[in-house]
């Protein structure tokens, strides 16, 4: 068990797997963080949490049956699906190809997720990350964008059914939020809030303004839509337009966030613009609203980040930092770069921060246009809010 | 995709004698917009005639102090004092793209959609835009390619062929603008790695417009 406040959820195979030799989807991602931070002294030891086994019933919880059973059947050659039958599932495609072990694997990551959960809900730790977590795009019986299971959405089903809290959701992944959005579409107990770039331009397409919740639900979506190009400021502000008003109207018992780090300039799968500044300022201020509204607790987990070895590893070190209230050296520590930059086969960063690109000659164009979206998002929900005011 | 697959087939209609105010009455309790209008035939086993339409507009301007209100027409009268006769109908078998353009070009909001004579639905403005957002695959997870190719035969198949080598499903082809010389597609495909397989695209002399080329990261 965590040995202070703050856990480090951690299983070392969760990190050595592949989906399929050059898939964008690196799971090395959560070893680089954990090794950087142990290297930077950010990260105690004593810290790592090993997650509790789950079993398929609790992927059930959110999951279709019959998925479960064609996940599991496809996870071993011996009694793989045809392909149209695993196709019917996003499964054997390009984004979401079968491997050996996947249903075991994946549901370890749900593990992972749901261990973090149940620390922070009953109080054996106050903040919580579970880096290899983050499978955000997965629905009730479809794999999609790289996720099999989606271990947000059991970990936040178990945190309103089993531990009684009001949960809310908030993703910074440069992709939409989707598979979580629509699993509590419904859903009053749940608040989903996402960033990312405008479906209009990026996958899965969703996450526009209107999307705000159903039925019982009603107003307990909350998407802001980003231009491409967007920087480090006007993330900023469309952030602290939306999040802490979202938050703070909603009054949850418990914070998870998914911290995909690929709105970062150097992810080559997304086109925001930003840099490990802006990402920052977003989990400076998600541990602020958790210490503000949930009495601190807070869950993180990983998700998308396609700059796999120079930026998603710093990126979640910052995660941490913020986390457990850690400083990070201005120096990585150069034992870090010469352990993995070889075997990674890449020149590794040597500072914990990075610089701005050029900027886009439609920076002002791009802020403006986000601050009025953010300004109608807003509108538009005050309206709903006094319709059917939040439980 | 056709009228079928997007009408809505419990269709409140209503006769000839219906008071206008009833009929004001029910479209506020059922939040319908158009009722058609049915009489009953003398020969037995026969469907009921479709004589005419009737939309809120029509019935919310009876006794306003409107210009357009239709003059001597009161809310106590029969719903035939007011209905338009001249029914433009749709068929079960009709394209909802052909549909949409007889909308269009009639100006109307709905249409009764009928059957060997007999009324089987209604298909309104509302259901086609739904199905018009549904056939460009807005609602499945995909990344969207702009994509410029010649204007020549056996270019988009060459262009899909390539797609289907990265075993990428394709979601919609929507065709934004051409010229003589070029056509613009928009491709929505079913991965979340949109730039891969742009780049993959432009290695083979693709033209993409969308999404920008980026260097690929390590």
């Amino acid at each position: 068990m965590s040995a202070g406040p703050y856990a480090f959820v951690f299983d070392p195979e969760l990190a050595r797997f592949q989906l399929a030799p050059d898939h964008p989807f690196k799971p090395v991602r959560y070893e680089l963080a954990r090794t950087l931070l142990l290297a930077a002294g950010a990260l105690d030891p004593a810290e790592v949490v090993a997650p509790a086994a789950i079993g398929d019933d609790d992927l059930r919880t959110v999951h279709d049956e019959r998925y479960v059973a064609v996940v599991r059947a496809a996870s071993a050659p011996a009694t793989r699906p045809s392909d149209p039958e695993l196709q019917r599932h996003g499964l054997a495609t390009a984004d979401n190809p079968v491997f050996d072990r996947m249903h075991e694997l994946v549901r370890g990551v749900v593990a992972a997720t749901v261990t973090a959960v149940d620390l922070v809900a009953t109080g054996r730790a106050l903040r919580a990350a579970s880096l290899a977590g983050g499978l955000h795009h997965a629905l009730r019986d479809r794999a999609s964008g790289f996720c099999v299971y989606n271990d947000l959405a059991v970990a936040i089903r178990r945190a309103v059914d089993r531990h009684g809290l009001r949960v809310a959701y908030v993703d910074v992944d440069a992709h939409h939020g989707d598979g979580v959005q629509w699993l509590f579409y419904d859903e009053p107990r749940v608040l989903t809030v996402s960033l990312h770039e405008s479906g209009r331009y990026l996958f899965p397409g969703t996450g526009f303004t209107y999307e705000t919740g159903n039925g019982a639900g009603r107003g307990t979506a909350v998407n802001m839509p980003l231009e491409p190009f967007t920087d480090d400021d006007s993330f900023a502000e469309s952030f602290d337009a939306v999040v802490p008003r979202a938050l703070r109207r909603f009054a949850p018992d418990l914070i998870v966030a998914q911290a995909g780090a690929d709105m970062h300039h150097r992810d080559p799968l997304a086109d925001l613009a930003l840099t490990l500044r802006g990402m920052r300022h977003a989990y400076a201020r998600l541990v602020e609203l958790a210490d503000e509204l949930t009495g601190g607790r807070l869950v993180l987990t990983g998700g998308g980040g396609y700059d796999a070895y120079r930026t998603v590893p710093r990126a979640w070190a910052w995660a941490w930092a913020a986390l457990a209230g850690r400083e990070l050296p201005a120096a990585v520590p150069p034992a870090w770069r010469e352990e993995w930059g070889p075997r990674l086969g890449v020149e590794l960063p040597a500072r914990f921060d990075d610089e701005p690109p050029e900027p886009s000659p439609r920076r002002d164009q791009v802020a403006s246009r986000n601050r009025s979206v953010a300004e109608r998002l807003m509108a538009q929900l005050e309206e709903i809010w006094q319709e059917a005011p939040v439980a | 995709m056709l009228v079928s697959d997007v009408m809505t087939r419990q269709v409140v209609a209503i006769g000839p004698d219906t008071p206008i105010r009833d009929v004001q009455a029910l479209m506020e309790q059922r939040n319908i917009r158009h009722f058609p209008i049915l009489e009953s035939r003398a020969a037995p086993g026969q469907p009921d005639a479709l004589v005419g339409i009737v939309s809120d507009r029509d019935v919310r301007l009876v006794g306003a102090d409107h210009p357009r209100a239709p003059k001597g027409v009161r809310a106590a009268d029969a719903v035939s004092k007011l209905m338009v006769r001249q029914v433009v109908t749709a068929h079960p078998g009709d394209p909802i793209e052909e549909t949409a353009k007889t909308m269009r070009t009639r100006k109307i909001g709905a249409m009764p959609v009928m059957d060997e004579g007999r009324l089987v639905g209604i298909v309104t403005a509302t259901d086609l835009l739904d199905a018009l957002v549904t056939m460009s695959g807005v609602r499945q997870a995909a990344s969207r390619l702009e994509v410029e190719v010649p204007n020549r035969p056996g270019a988009l198949a060459e262009l899909l062929g390539l797609v289907a080598d990265r075993r990428v499903n394709v979601v919609s082809v929507l065709t934004t603008r051409g010229d003589d010389e070029t056509v613009t597609f928009v491709l929505r495909v079913a991965t979340a790695d949109g730039h891969g397989l742009a780049r993959y695209l432009r290695e083979a002399g693709v033209n993409v417009s969308w999404p920008p080329d980026k260097r690929a990261g390590p």
